[in-house]
């Protein structure tokens, strides 16, 4: 937490401090007598601290049913032992031989980073803890309202620009809190972006987060659902900034407005092309030295499309109002330099113009909410519809460090 | 309108007072009231001394002055009713608290009494300028809800007016219906004893016990038949007037604001004002680029640097380095000014006050 600017709460897989460590050994030595010390867990001396520690907060949580599974994890419903009423969901990582020290890459990375972070906008982790067979348990803010997704699909649902600059708004903020503590998120799409019961969305799926790269360190460039990756990505980009996830950002905002994905190509190249169908071919003018980059395409001479200006945007996007439209455009600039930072984007004048956002409490919710867990049926960057069954990303661990 | 032509046959030698004329004289003579003193006199006089504007009143020892426009003919024989009614309407104008702006029905009747004190204070002339000086105050400062309980007021007497009529139309309908229904009767009833009578002239004398039985049979069952449709018109007219009701009650229904302390009555229902919304924080607090001990710079000179920032592939990429400064400047700072033993301190002290502190902290965290 050192890195981070913001007093944050600590999730209490940091209680291993010296002193915690002491009071539990005092408690042991007393045993029985203190409050921890309580019939389900029993110290004995010859017992490792730190197993003592971890059913310390194994104990606190009680499991209960099971909400869906995925290759890498199970997640169940689960609720504090103390009060019953306080939901958390309990992501069960599967031991798995075939990866490194027995855990995926993702597991990990959702670990390393969510511990890190503490917002109203990115999922909290409360504990961490490991079963009796050595399965690494997250316990997580249960988010009961399924995700953006659904609500984007469910042609009942019916939304407006109000209700749009709410959720654009949390993701924003979401976003921004990541960037500010140095996060990459790196998998920003609908299904990600998960909605707790009081309404307020919530960043989620850190698996494939890492922290901003030093220089000349190489990151991969095959992360981010295909939809929703920046043209640097698919340009193969090795060292990039936080202007990915504003890409991404940018087209949740437009498939909140058009409610279909605005630019949904079916390979990498299918993509590039689809995107310079919609913004304009980029070219040395627009976009220096993106000829150098490992995957450039040279494009078509004879059929250069020229940047789309904001017309484009305030025709394709009426709902959003032309200072919405201003706000979609500076996402979206295909130069990830020319590309606002998230916290450009939330000092635009977008936000504090009419409409108002819509309350929490007041905005659209489906009535029989997905649970939470259930898109964990699929792999990461995965999305359920059958239009979706190309757009899984490759993910290439071998080339990172 | 009744009462007036009750005081001109009443009173045949009746004299004006300022002019002596008599309506023995003058058989159209009208008397007229002002309501600022109550002293009577004839529309001529009227129009002969306050046509040219306000004026003095004429009656010997009366100073007030008086205009023309607010002469008007009496009401009530006796002028201390007619004051007192005239009192009454301007105070119930004023204090026009509605019963369910108080808290309960203690505190409106308190505010009836008290609005009753007031009148009988200004009727009988005590503390006459105290109470108009608080009726005053109260009227100036609470001129909205005086003017929504006034507009609601005028609302619920219009419905009410409005279903009056809508009543006496169904009670005429009802008549109506009442009379054509005996005359139907009536014809009904002729023709059957006139088919009755034919047929038992036709008819055999030996079958006149039946004819007569069943000629009684259908007229029972047609005025049977007569009752059930009228059971499903008064039906239908209750279920009209039900929706009329309802309708009626509707328009009562405004919301009503305004300031809930008022000196003068006790007891009001605390209205909440809605805040005024803050306006949208798109950081919702948070303050962004908030570093303690470092202010960032463009640019910090470095050889190592040097490379990549003339690494267009890099540029290209987006890779910033004002991230990289910022990242790094901050994690070198990072725990500066924390003093670890004072926090720990402080949570140990916090922890055996409340034990189960980090329960309920949870609780909070995951609700």
């Amino acid at each position: 937490m050192a890195v981070s600017p913001f007093a944050s709460r600590s999730p209490s897989l940091t209680v291993s401090s010296p002193n915690a460590a002491l009071r539990l050994r005092a408690a042991a030595a007393q045993n029985a007598s203190g409050p921890v010390a309580t019939a389900k867990s029993v110290y004995s001396a010859d017992r490792e601290l730190t197993e003592q520690l971890n059913d310390d907060v194994r104990q606190k949580y009680v499991k209960d049913k099971r909400l869906g599974e995925g290759t890498y994890a199970i997640v169940y419903l689960g609720y504090l032992r103390d009060n019953p009423s306080s939901y958390v969901a309990i992501k069960k990582i599967k031991v798995n031989a075939e990866y490194k020290d027995g855990l995926t890459m993702d597991a990990i990375r959702e670990v390393k980073y969510l511990q890190e972070l503490s917002h109203p906008n990115v999922i909290a982790l409360h504990d961490v803890f490991s079963s009796k067979d050595q399965n690494l348990n997250l316990v997580l803010e249960f988010l009961p309202r399924g995700d953006l997704e659904m609500l984007i699909k469910d042609t009942a649902i019916h939304y407006g620009a109000a209700d749009v600059k709410a959720w654009m708004g949390m993701l924003a903020r979401g976003v921004w809190f990541c960037h500010e503590n140095f996060v990459l998120h790196r998998d920003i799409k609908p299904n990600n972006l998960l909605i707790a019961s009081d309404g307020e969305v919530k960043l989620a799926d850190f698996g494939l987060a890492r922290s901003f790269a030093d220089p000349y360190l190489n990151m991969t460039h095959q992360v981010i659902t295909r939809w929703y990756r920046p043209p640097e990505l698919l340009y193969g980009a090795r060292q990039y900034s936080g202007a990915v996830d504003v890409w991404s950002m940018g087209m949740v905002f437009a498939e909140l407005l058009l409610r279909i994905p605005f630019v949904a190509g079916n390979t990498d190249v299918d993509q590039i092309t689809k995107i310079c169908e919609a913004f304009g071919t980029p070219t040395e003018e627009n976009w220096p030295g993106v000829t150098e980059l490992p995957n450039y395409i040279p494009p078509d001479n004879n059929h250069l499309i020229p940047l789309q200006g904001r017309e484009f945007f305030l025709r394709q996007f009426p709902t959003a109002g032309p200072v919405g439209a201003d706000l979609l455009m500076s996402m979206c600039a295909l130069d990830p330099r020319k590309r606002s930072t998230a916290v450009q984007a939330l000092r635009h004048a977008w936000w504090t113009i009419e409409p108002r956002p819509t309350k929490n409490e007041d905005l659209p919710q489906k009535s029989g909410a997905k649970k939470m867990g259930e898109d964990l049926g699929r792999r990461g960057g995965e999305i359920d519809d059958g239009m979706f069954k190309n757009a899984a990303r490759q993910l290439d661990f071998g080339a990172m460090k | 309108m009744a009462s007036k032509k009750g005081i001109d046959r009443r009173d045949e030698d009746e004299v004006c007072p300022v002019c002596k004329s008599s309506r023995y004289l003058n058989p159209n003579m009208r008397f007229l009231i002002n309501p600022e003193c109550y002293h009577k006199m004839c529309e001529s006089c009227v129009d002969r001394i306050f046509s040219s504007g306000p004026s003095s009143c004429p009656v010997a020892g009366c100073r007030k002055t008086l205009r023309k426009n607010r002469f008007r003919a009496q009401t009530f024989e006796d002028i201390g009713v007619e004051r007192e009614v005239d009192i009454r309407r301007r105070v119930m104008h004023i204090l026009n608290r509605r019963e369910e702006e108080f808290d309960g029905k203690r505190a409106y009747d308190d505010f009836l009494e008290q609005r009753e004190e007031i009148i009988a204070n200004l009727v009988s002339r005590t503390d006459v300028a105290k109470t108009e000086a608080q009726l005053q105050k109260y009227a100036t400062e609470n001129m909205q809800s005086i003017r929504t309980n006034q507009a609601i007021e005028e609302q619920e007497a219009t419905s009410f007016q409005a279903r009056i009529s809508l009543e006496q139309e169904e009670a005429r309908i009802r008549r109506q219906a009442a009379r054509e229904e005996m005359e139907n009767e009536r014809r009904e009833m002729q023709a059957g004893r006139e088919d009755f009578l034919s047929r038992l002239a036709a008819g055999n004398p030996s079958d006149a016990a039946s004819i007569a039985r069943e000629s009684h049979k259908v007229h029972l069952r047609k005025s049977s038949a007569r009752r059930s449709e009228e059971d499903r018109l008064r039906q239908k007219q209750a279920a009209l007037r039900g929706s009329e009701l309802k309708r009626g009650t509707n328009l009562t229904s405004v919301e009503n604001a305004g300031p809930s302390d008022t000196g003068l009555i006790k007891g009001l229902r605390k209205i909440k004002t809605p805040e005024p919304e803050k306006p949208y924080d798109p950081f919702m607090g948070y303050v962004p680029g908030k570093r303690d001990y470092v202010t960032l710079q463009q640019s910090y000179p470095s050889q190592y640097l040097d490379r990549l920032r003339k690494n267009t592939q890099a540029a290209a990429g987006g890779y910033d380095l004002q991230e990289y400064y910022s990242r790094t400047l901050t994690e070198a700072f990072a725990g500066l000014a924390c003093f670890v033993e004072d926090e720990v301190a402080q949570r140990d002290a916090g922890l055996s006050k409340a034990t189960a502190g980090e329960g309920a902290a949870m609780a909070a965290v995951s609700q």
